[in-house]
């Protein structure tokens, strides 16, 4: 039985009849997919494929058309989202409130979905700090005095803390310098081998894509055009868009 | 030819009155007709450089270069309208993100129009001046595969796609017909395919149009694709310089090892999912820079010596900076030891 099951997903932007310029809708779906436990999915896919807008309608920041995203078997709503499917949005940095503390943005969560007492919050927040690798002390600490990779952690610290069992991260790593960005892998690696979770990646870089996915879809136009295990699909792309992408990045590495 | 030389470029910044050394001893030389990768994190000072080359860093940053010369005259002693004429003709820039480097307020036909040096216009009468200005940026245009040249002239900033902007900036860039082209991480934050063809548009104007690129980026795979020749930054100091395939195969600089580790896609060999090698911490602000080779700290070779700035050494055309260098044997490392101990 899989974790989380997306069921025939569509979204549209059609305005409403009344609405006079009618141009530049756009169509995502039908998206069929699922997701075990541990495991990692990447969805790649060029510019303007509805990759992020995808994680978005998972995570339900954008409401969808048509279509179910079910967890263990139940339907994702209002109730039960925010304990089960988390979002690392892409520029982490941007996403982080610069006006309060990185220990009050971690408490935000707790205070509105769980009933924790205010000491019971605090060890909650100590120990997520610790577990994406950053210091209790780090609770009184602002946004602007974080470095990036730092910053990058507490937006996943905040991903984490209420003990989701998903998490999707929209290009996580795109601000992210090299070594920074494989500390970032390693932590990734780690969480999922010690908690279980399962990750959904959106990336542009193959590279980090090839190397931790199980599988992988490709995503065409607000089209899932192919869903194989990463191996398999960069060892032998069948459709045209995934071919495109594959081969660019192929044609990279030989020199 | 060496066109571009820069020895021992030093910039000093003040910070809460003490001088802090941003660039601390850079050597960095451009050939005729090369491709030479300039690579770094955020903050090694990459784009410092970009700026010291093309003057226009704030005059109260102190510089001091043993040399820093374009084709043999001494750019730091020129007076401004010399340097701006060097810079107009013979070095472009492409700056890092086209959409913030580009005006939003003006169409993008007029600043291309704009950019068109007065040589290139050899047109009788004052009247005909605009059709060849359009006529010029409609071939320029084209030149760098822009498909809808017509529309992209008539647009602003916000309108078009990252992409389009940054090939937009190279064609601008291109019109002086340059002999240096610095491109200052044009492939940030774009998609495999889109990099690709940039990347390859660099390749075909350095072999049909002998242009000299100096390509400053990050992004490992996208240098390994074209550059010839490769200079790591580490936190303002070179660390390692020569051609790109033996430094990429034998690194001797410890943090040189790191970043090409840092490339899952350059080790086939690694299983998947398995942890990757990485250095510890992250690279230290310009308030707290450490003595002595700067990647002290987070190196795992480091020892007593290197609280001591290495020397740099020359083995094979390739230039590192380390007291204890990996890939080079144990004797000649001690001798190298003794002798960075006797200075």
């Amino acid at each position: 039985m899989s974790l989380l099951s997306i069921r025939n997903l569509y979204y549209d932007n059609a305005p409403a009849w009344y609405t006079l310029n009618k141009k530049d809708i756009f169509y995502l779906g039908p998206v069929n997919f699922d997701v075990h436990e541990g495991e990692t999915f990447s969805i790649i896919g060029s510019n303007n494929s509805g990759k992020s807008l995808l994680g978005k309608l998972i995570t339900g920041a954008v409401p969808k058309s048509a279509g179910e995203v079910l967890i263990n078997g139940e339907p994702l709503d209002n109730t039960n989202r925010a304990n089960s499917v988390r979002m690392v949005f892409s520029h982490s940095s941007q996403s982080l409130n610069p006006g309060i503390s990185v220990g009050r943005m971690l408490e935000e969560p707790l205070l509105l979905n769980t009933t924790l007492s205010p000491s019971e919050r605090f060890d909650k927040i100590r120990d997520t700090l610790r577990l994406v690798g950053l210091m209790p002390d780090h609770y009184y600490f602002y946004k602007h005095m974080l470095s990036d990779g730092q910053q990058q952690r507490v937006a996943l610290a905040r991903a984490l803390i209420l003990d989701p069992k998903v998490v999707v991260a929209d290009e996580p790593f795109a601000a992210l310098d090299p070594s920074v960005r494989s500390q970032t892998v390693n932590l990734l690696l780690k969480l999922q081998a010690e908690l279980g979770l399962a990750f959904i990646f959106i990336s542009h870089n193959l590279g980090i894509v090839r190397h931790i996915s199980d599988r992988t879809l490709v995503m065409h136009n607000g089209e899932v055009v192919e869903n194989s295990p990463t191996q398999t699909l960069f060892a032998d792309p069948q459709h045209e868009a995934s071919k495109h992408l594959i081969h660019a990045h192929l044609a990279m590495l030989k020199v | 030819m060496i066109l571009l030389d820069i020895r021992n470029l030093t910039l000093e910044i003040e910070s809460n009155g003490v001088l802090v050394k941003a660039l601390d001893k850079v050597s960095l030389s451009i050939c005729e007709k090369e491709i030479r990768a300039l690579v770094g994190e955020s903050g090694s000072g990459k784009s410092l450089i970009v700026l010291a080359i093309s003057g226009a860093l704030p005059p109260q940053w102190i510089i001091t270069a043993d040399r820093l010369t374009w084709r043999g005259q001494n750019l730091l002693k020129m007076n401004t309208s010399e340097r701006q004429k060097i810079m107009r003709r013979d070095i472009a820039v492409i700056f890092q993100d086209p959409k913030a480097a580009l005006d939003p307020s003006v169409k993008l036909g007029e600043q291309f129009r704009e950019s068109i040096p007065d040589e290139l216009i050899n047109v009788r009468w004052w009247w005909q001046r605009r059709s060849e200005k359009n006529q010029i940026a409609l071939a320029q245009l084209t030149r760098v595969g822009i498909k809808d040249v017509k529309k992209c002239l008539n647009s602003y900033v916000h309108e078009l796609p990252d992409d389009v902007c940054q090939k937009f900036m190279i064609a601008m860039a291109l019109v002086s017909q340059p002999t240096l082209l610095i491109a200052d991480d044009p492939t940030r934050g774009m998609e495999t395919s889109t990099k690709r063809q940039i990347l390859s548009l660099c390749k075909s104007l350095n072999h049909n149009s002998d242009l000299s690129i100096l390509f400053v980026s990050h992004d490992l795979l996208a240098i390994s694709s074209i550059a010839h020749s490769i200079t790591v930054l580490y936190s303002g100091q070179t660390v390692e310089d020569g051609p790109l395939e033996s430094v990429r195969r034998k690194p001797f600089h410890p943090y040189s090892k790191a970043l090409m580790d840092s490339a899952p896609s350059f080790r086939p060999e690694l299983h998947p999912k398995s942890p990757l090698t990485a250095l510890k911490g992250t690279i230290p602000t310009l308030q707290h820079l450490p003595i002595g080779c700067r990647l002290g700290p987070r190196c795992p070779r480091a020892q007593k010596a290197c609280v001591n700035t290495p020397v740099p050494r020359t083995i094979h055309k390739r230039q590192y900076r380390c007291h204890f260098p990996l890939h080079i044997e144990a004797e000649e490392n001690t001798v190298d030891n003794n002798e960075g101990e006797n200075l």
